[in-house]
């Protein structure tokens, strides 16, 4: 059976959500395997949450947060994107390709990125295969 | 611990969701999640008859959670909370899973689609378990208002509220009071003065008891919430602290620099004017040449940097009806010019807009249209012998040909773009921006001038390209929904703020450095951090930070959103 990944997306209230939200009121159409959870700000996404999608299963996971500069409570971003590095390290440590994990800027407007994103996102993840953390963890357990 | 009785309603939305997604199938197929006492789906959940069926059900059937499977909770969380509250429910205890924006509108697979939406509606199912009650808090509303922007939108708004017995600040960057209306001499469509409009204004707000105008001000750094703002600020150059309850936003807009237009050699060739340019020339009563002629011909160019990929795709909405202005004024002023209206289309919305093109096209003018995709005019020094001083090469769309027009003056209608400070006051006041640093408004349609920080209003042209008739009809909008605010007197706000657990916190205080509001401090003595929940924005950015899981953010808590991501992960469909 061919491999539709499932791909777990954090998006802030502000801008990344609402950014979706417009690919929707514009009508554009992308790959269906992104699951969106709403977050108030990309620096609310504890790397635990990361590590808690791939735990479940997911194949990727997709963090989008505003514009550096942008961000509602000013810098919960790059807060994000410090945790965010470090998280691909730790990712790889674990057997967990790091490209499987990425973090995006999405603004309000941009509903036209984030439907590419989910594309492109799709794509790569299509490409890496099904992520096997959930079977190893369950082997060991 | 009480038993958990979850109430789940996928909505049809008519065909919008209907079309793409099973709802019955995602109905029937979540009502065998555990907790779940009933699922169902029905045409239209945001109508009456479909909030009263949640309403129905929780008191029936004792319901303590509700999930609504619909449109995008930025649409109707707050429609949904509030029947859970008509029916004795805390507001907080559902959640909204978003099968429209963001699954029937973008997937073309029914099945997929289908799928993904019962996936969502497991997690949101998950989360709702986790949910619970969280009170509101209520504040006074601090009847002052802080207008930004004395331009003809802040002084009209400033006025409107003042006029009502209440407080304003008015503050304005500049030392003059005005804005760009100050710069215009006639108003279109009906040639109002524009100083008859504003002055009377501008003395009203200078001598009105309820009004402090704060000129050559910047703001520092606004701190607070709805109804309790307060801020820094520098008034020509003394600091100062303002307290106020609302604030409305009339910053203004740019006017669009065409020296980035190469093709109209403006900078470079001295007769090209801006319409700002050509407007003080107005008001100075006089039209003529650098070197002090009067112009033979003149030639006004439509949508600079307006409605073209290469600047501003956006249309400046003012521009054509200016530059029918120019025309019928320079008619009057220059009996036997030559008048050359070169426009890409022409758009005369506004009302007696289209009667003052057609009086306009009367007046002995020419139309010559242009078409964007094919390239914009090209203005070059005429030849030495030429009647004119300029040549504007252009290929005019109605008789497709290639032609050229004299001009001894070209007037450039520029478009209106956001000013660069937007980013800064976007982040005084906790607004968003569009991809045209315009602000963004909290409903296109419905909530046009509110924005979704509570208790801040944009009015004018910061929110996008406008004429002044619009801009006074938003400026008096935003001042009657502050006053209906301040004739509450109080306001229920939010409490998703950030708590920590004195048991769990090992004073490590990392929370304390990244709060960006400074809203956690460290109490020595118990050797915890303690949050302030007036100055916590509930942003959670210490809950992912906290080592020890101390830090709850409220309704953002991990255990809500790890049940969230279990439940979206959860899913295997029935085949059918």
């Amino acid at each position: 059976m061919e491999f539709k990944p499932t791909i777990v997306s954090f998006l802030c209230n502000w801008c990344s959500y609402t950014g979706a939200d417009l690919a929707g009121t514009s009508r554009m159409k992308y790959s269906p395997n992104v699951r969106v959870i709403r977050v108030m700000c990309s620096g609310r996404v504890d790397p635990t949450f990361v590590l808690s999608a791939f735990e479940e299963g997911a194949d990727g996971v997709l963090i989008c947060g505003c514009h550096p500069g942008d961000c509602h409570y000013h810098e919960g971003n790059y807060k994000c994107l410090r945790r965010y590095h470090l998280l691909q390290k730790y990712l790889q440590q674990m057997g967990i390709n790091k490209d499987r994990l990425r973090l995006a800027w999405i603004s309000a407007s941009e509903g036209k990125q984030f439907a590419e994103l989910a594309n492109e996102a799709s794509e790569t993840i299509t490409a890496l295969g099904p992520c096997e953390i959930k079977k190893s963890i369950e082997t060991l357990a | 611990m009480e038993e958990k009785r979850i109430g789940v309603y996928v909505c049809w939305c008519g065909t919008n969701i209907a079309k793409m997604v099973d709802v019955e199938r995602v109905a029937e197929e979540v009502g065998k999640l555990p907790n779940v006492v009933i699922s169902k789906n029905y045409k239209y959940m945001c109508s009456d008859p479909g909030q009263e069926l949640i309403v129905k059900d929780i008191k029936e059937h004792n319901l303590n959670r509700v999930v609504v499977s619909a449109c995008s909770p930025r649409i109707h969380e707050l429609t949904f909370r509030k029947a859970l509250q008509n029916a004795g429910l805390n507001p907080y205890m559902f959640e909204m899973a978003n099968i429209r924006e963001q699954v029937s509108w973008v997937h073309e697979d029914r099945e997929e689609a289908t799928k993904k939406a019962k996936a969502l509606v497991t997690g949101a199912i998950a989360r709702v378990a986790y949910h619970e009650a969280l009170d509101k808090r209520t504040v006074e509303i601090n009847p002052a208002s802080l207008v930004i922007g004395a331009g003809i939108s802040g002084l009209t708004a400033a006025l409107e509220i003042a006029d009502a017995g209440k407080q304003v600040f008015l503050l304005e960057k500049e030392a003059q009071l005005g804005g760009h209306t100050a710069n215009v001499e006639l108003t279109f469509p009906y040639m109002i003065p524009a100083r008859q409009i504003l002055d009377p204004k501008i003395k009203r707000v200078e001598n009105h008891p309820n009004v402090e105008v704060l000129k050559k001000a910047e703001i520092d750094e606004i701190f607070g919430y709805i109804g309790n703002f307060n801020a820094d600020i520098k008034v020509n150059g003394d600091s100062r602290k303002l307290e106020f309850g609302n604030i409305i936003v009339a910053t203004g807009l740019k006017p669009f620099d065409p020296s980035s237009v190469d093709l109209h050699g403006y900078g470079k060739l001295p007769n090209v004017v801006t319409s700002i340019e050509f407007e003080k020339m107005l008001q100075s009563g006089k039209i003529e040449t650098k070197d002090g002629r009067e112009p033979k011909n003149i030639a006004i160019i439509h949508c600079v940097g307006s409605r073209n990929n290469d600047y501003h795709e956006y249309c400046s909405r003012t521009c054509c009806m200016l530059g029918l202005k120019f025309a019928n004024q320079t008619r009057t002023a220059l009996p036997d010019s030559n008048i050359y209206e070169i426009y890409a289309d022409m758009r005369s919305f506004g009302k007696g807009c289209e009667e003052l093109y057609t009086e306009t096209s009367k007046r002995d003018i020419m139309f010559l249209n242009f078409d964007q995709r094919e390239g914009i005019p090209q203005i070059t020094k005429a030849h030495p012998g030429d009647c004119c001083e300029m040549l504007i090469e252009m290929k005019e769309r109605l008789s497709n040909t290639n032609i050229e027009v004299p001009a001894d003056m070209v007037i450039l209608l520029v478009g209106m773009e956001a000013r660069e400070d937007a980013k800064e006051v976007a982040h005084h006041v906790g607004v968003s921006k569009c991809g045209n640093d315009f602000f963004i408004e909290r409903h296109p349609k419905l909530d046009p001038v509110a924005t979704t920080t509570d208790g801040v209003y944009i009015i004018g042209s910061c929110q996008g390209p406008k004429d002044i008739t619009d801009s006074v009809a938003q400026s008096r909008a935003a001042a009657a929904r502050i006053l209906a605010c301040i004739t509450q007197g109080t306001v229920e706000v939010e409490l998703t703020t950030a708590v920590v657990n004195e048991d769990l916190c090992c004073g490590c205080q990392t929370c304390v450095n990244v709060c960006p509001y400074t809203a956690i401090s460290f109490d020595e003595e118990k050797s915890v951090s303690v949050v302030n929940e007036i100055l916590c924005k509930g942003c959670g950015t210490c809950g992912s930070a906290c080592p020890t899981g101390a830090i709850r953010s409220r309704h953002f808590t991990d255990q809500q959103i790890l049940s969230q991501i279990k439940g979206i992960m959860s899913t295997e469909m029935t085949e059918v």
